[in-house]
């Protein structure tokens, strides 16, 4: 049974639409990742599932127990779910302990085992000795830790985080990434991630969903979304894209850059999309399908983006290092990897 | 079976929307009814007024004493606004950029006189050179007792304007004039806005100084109008004449605060590594400091405590402990009043955004600029209909509540808004219901600043004057009544001890209030940032 079930869910604010017919739903124990540009509505999808926010048509499903449905909302304060938003959102009057047992209610547990169950959070986040200070005393990572041990405590059956990571730099970012999908997982905690970090939604997900204009216009394993996009838009949203102008031909082939060729007749226009790992370059002009010139190289270190200008066409390529291209250089240029045809819309 | 699984949690889904519902129409309605209770003053004027003639009312306002006294009006509040935006800009921007020994405390002088009452310091001064009155007196008097707010609210103001963008405007070249002109000052004029506006209020609604200094200002021609028993109606058409000129000024304050840059977050930033190290502009703003410092409290505390010694065997001991006590408590009282009246507000504006707490804001912030004067005029009239209230502690109290309740909704808000709404977002996940987010999460955060504002309407309350000289039960008596009677028939030594005791009990909450020790953010600054 699905842990989290969306079904035609709008939600207007103010005058406008943030969320137009959206339909989502989640299996037990699986990590989503939302991803979209700022303002897609990604933060007000996940407000929604929270119950901070009344939706005007469709219903939210938890297991079997609905709780939204048009716009009557089960208060978020029965959900019982665990939310984590931007820059963690610690209470600043409580120390690190007093934060991880807000939600514990002492009607329900002993004192002993609140210390109990916020120690093992501690340990968990690998804060222990950490009880007694206060948020302002934390670093940005250390919020965020304890911010989702708090949410954690309560056990909840889903656990929502809203770009989490944003406030961090990069490294700190990544470790803390890795840390807490782990722990999701360890746990087998239903999660959604919400970020605009293409990576970051591709290295943590089970399935990625890719929001635009209060839609989610694509959604599946990070592997089908990165490699069979379907759509022009949902390929630049999961990756860096290549997109070259192509046309569908009558035997059935395409015709692009380093498919020249095809003979017949052209049956539509469209445009391609190329991954830059999927294309190769090399000295051995004579056995190119196209020849570049090297215009301009990025270097990384564990790889490169190599520039290359064929004929005015100009292509970014990746290129794994170590390497010995220089500027200037003419290269031959091959594609290997799949052609994903997208036809032109037709104006009407 | 699906169908039950719904029909079952709709029921409850509804019970539960039902119970929201229910909690927000109570607190709707109780701030509807502190909304009507701050209305009652304008409303009694109008009803009042609306019941003399169109003609007469006409008349009185045409006459030559009201333009003569608007006239007054108008002057010196341009004069002490003029005075102390100059002045009081000047002293913070050299307090806060100037590189100064001892700079924290060297904003005590600056704000002591905070604690001294315009008509204590007209008193003193008057005690000092009997010549002493008329309009310039007054401008002198009101823009010494005032400069405090500009000074102030700058302050604040220039705390949230990063030292870094100044480093930048000057790498673009920039001289330290040119920089404060293009880049400090549109950042910091709201601010500014509004220290000028409580000096303007100030001075509008005082009666003490003008009184004693004998200038007629509206707020004196209203309490002669009642002293004298004369006509209540057209006492009421000047008080509307009075809250006409008040709602310009919070008007004009308004249009400058909408002008400047919208503050969301404010941050303070220190200033420690920019300061300004030269030496005429250290010598100029601690010569500045040193003489406001010496005009506005050392000669004050010399006349008090000179005359106080000088007939120390004068002192009813007794006398002054019951007055100071029951200044105390009425004070206090009202205090408290006011705080309770704002809370239900309070809790609204911290939830979400409502219409009607946006509409009871607004009418409770237009109250910001009713002077003592009206409001005594406006309780005493209704209270003499009511009976037992009439002649009551509870009634002036009453009055403190509704003169300051602009002051502490304003507090209350500010210091509610600092409570970011994802803390009350995860608290509501966490399981707590909007009482308990409430009672857990956003009363400790706000309380720190809830604390102060109510602080400071008991300062206020302690010094205030016009209302509680229309107000008092007979024979009941504030140190503000018993120093006003005394200095009125120039018995300079019987009011010493009663305007020591004063100026020494709100000498404490002033200090707390402006905290020297501390560059966080100041009261001041949270009425800088009061509702628009």
């Amino acid at each position: 049974m699905s842990s989290l079930e969306i079904s035609h869910l709008n939600v207007t604010l103010g005058k406008k639409l943030i969320l137009n017919d959206l339909s989502f739903s989640l299996a037990q124990g699986q990590i989503a990742a939302l991803l979209g540009p700022s303002g897609c509505g990604k933060t007000t999808l996940l407000r929604s599932i929270a119950g901070l926010i009344q939706p005007s048509h469709g219903t939210v499903r938890f297991g079997n127990q609905l709780v939204s449905l048009s716009s009557l909302v089960l208060p978020s304060h029965k959900r019982k779910l665990g939310y984590v938003p931007q820059e963690g959102a610690l209470f600043p009057h409580l120390n690190v302990a007093e934060n991880i047992a807000f939600g514990l209610d002492r009607s329900i547990f002993t004192k002993d085992k609140i210390r109990q169950i916020t120690k093992e959070m501690l340990d968990l986040i690998e804060l222990q000795g950490f009880e007694n200070r206060m948020p302002s005393q934390l670093s940005g990572g250390q919020q965020t830790r304890v911010a989702l041990a708090r949410a954690l405590a309560i056990k909840p059956a889903l656990v929502l985080l809203d770009e989490p990571f944003s406030a961090l730099d990069a490294e700190l970012r990544a470790d803390l990434r890795t840390d807490v999908i782990d722990l999701l997982r360890a746990q087998n905690t239903t999660a959604i991630l919400v970020t605009h970090d293409r990576e970051e939604a591709l290295v943590s997900a089970d399935i990625v969903a890719l929001m635009r204009e209060g839609k989610i216009i694509q959604q599946g394993t990070p592997e089908a979304v990165y490699s069979t996009p379907i759509s022009l838009e949902t390929a630049i949203g999961t990756g860096d894209a290549l997109v070259l102008a192509a046309a569908k031909m009558a035997d059935g082939s395409t015709s692009y850059l380093f498919n020249s060729t095809t003979t017949g007749s052209e049956v539509e226009k469209g445009h391609i999309v190329i991954r830059p790992e999927e294309i190769k370059i090399d000295r051995d002009l004579s056995t190119a399908t196209a020849v570049g010139l090297i215009e301009k190289i990025d270097y990384y270190g564990h790889d490169a983006m190599v520039s290359v200008d064929i004929s005015g066409q100009k292509l970014k390529v990746r290129i794994p290092g170590p390497f010995d291209f220089v500027l200037g250089e003419r290269v031959s240029v091959h594609h290997a990897g799949p052609v994903r045809f997208f036809a032109d819309e037709i104006k009407m | 079976m699906t169908t039950t699984v719904t029909d079952n949690t709709r029921t409850a889904l509804t019970k539960d929307a039902r119970n929201q519902r229910a909690i927000r129409s109570v607190l709707n309605g109780a701030v509807g009814i502190v909304a009507a209770l701050a209305l009652i003053p304008i409303g009694y004027l109008l009803v009042r007024s609306s019941q003399k003639p169109v003609g007469e009312i006409a008349q009185l306002l045409v006459r030559p004493k009201t333009l003569e006294v608007l006239a007054t009006t108008s002057a010196l509040v341009l004069s002490v606004v003029t005075v102390t935006v100059v002045l009081g800009v000047a002293l913070a921007s050299g307090l806060h950029f100037v590189k100064l020994p001892m700079r924290r405390l060297l904003i005590i002088p600056a704000v002591l006189p905070l604690a001294i009452p315009s008509y204590v310091f007209t008193y003193t001064w008057i005690a000092l050179i009997p010549e002493f009155s008329g309009f310039f007196a007054a401008v002198f008097i009101l823009s010494v007792t005032t400069l405090p707010y500009v000074i102030l609210a700058t302050l604040a103001g220039l705390r949230t304007v990063d030292g870094a963008q100044i480093e930048v405007a000057r790498s673009l070249g920039l001289s330290i004039p040119q920089t404060f002109r293009r880049v400090v000052f549109p950042q910091v004029k709201g601010h500014i806005s509004a220290g000028a506006l409580l000096a303007a209020l100030y001075t509008i609604s005082d009666f003490g100084a003008v009184s004693l200094l004998n200038v007629e200002t509206l707020t004196v021609t209203i309490q002669n109008m009642y002293r004298a028993s004369y006509d209540r109606s057209a006492a009421a058409v000047i008080s509307l004449v009075l809250i006409a000129f008040s709602t310009v000024v919070v008007l004009a304050d308004e249009r400058v605060k909408r002008q400047s840059p919208a503050g969301g977050d404010v941050k303070v930033y220190s200033t420690k590594n920019s300061l300004i190290n030269k030496v005429w502009m250290r010598f100029a703003v601690i010569t500045t400091l040193a003489i406001f410092a010496f005009v506005a409290v050392v000669i004050p505390f010399f006349v008090l405590i000179s005359r106080f010694f000088s007939n120390r065997v004068a002192i009813e001991w007794g006398e002054l402990a019951r007055t100071s006590i029951s200044t105390i408590l009425v004070a206090a009282f009202g205090a408290i009043i006011a705080l309770v009246l704002s809370t239900p507000l309070g809790i609204l504006l911290a939830g979400s955004k409502t219409r009607i707490g946006h509409y009871a804001q607004r009418v409770i912030t237009i109250g910001h600029g009713l002077p003592g004067v009206v409001v005594g005029l406006a309780l005493v009239s209704i209270g003499s209909k009511l009976g037992a209230l009439y002649q009551t502690t509870f009634l002036l109290a009453f009055a403190y509540a509704l003169l300051f309740l602009a002051k502490s909704v304003a507090s209350m808000s500010s210091s509610l808004s600092r409570v970011p709404n994802s803390v009350k977002d995860v608290a509501s996940t966490l399981g707590m219901n909007q009482w308990q987010v409430f009672k857990k999460v956003v009363a400790p955060i706000a309380a720190p600043g809830i604390g102060l504002g109510t602080i400071l309407v008991f300062l206020t309350a302690m010094k205030e004057l016009p209302a509680t000289l229309m107000l008092r039960p007979t024979g009941f008596d504030t140190l503000a009544t018993q120093i006003w009677s005394a200095a009125a028939i120039n018995r300079f030594n019987e009011a010493a001890p009663y305007a020591l005791i004063l100026v020494l009990i709100a000498a404490v909450p002033t200090f707390l209030v402006s905290r020297p020790d501390k560059s966080d953010r100041t009261f001041i600054q949270e009425t800088a940032r009061s509702p628009k």
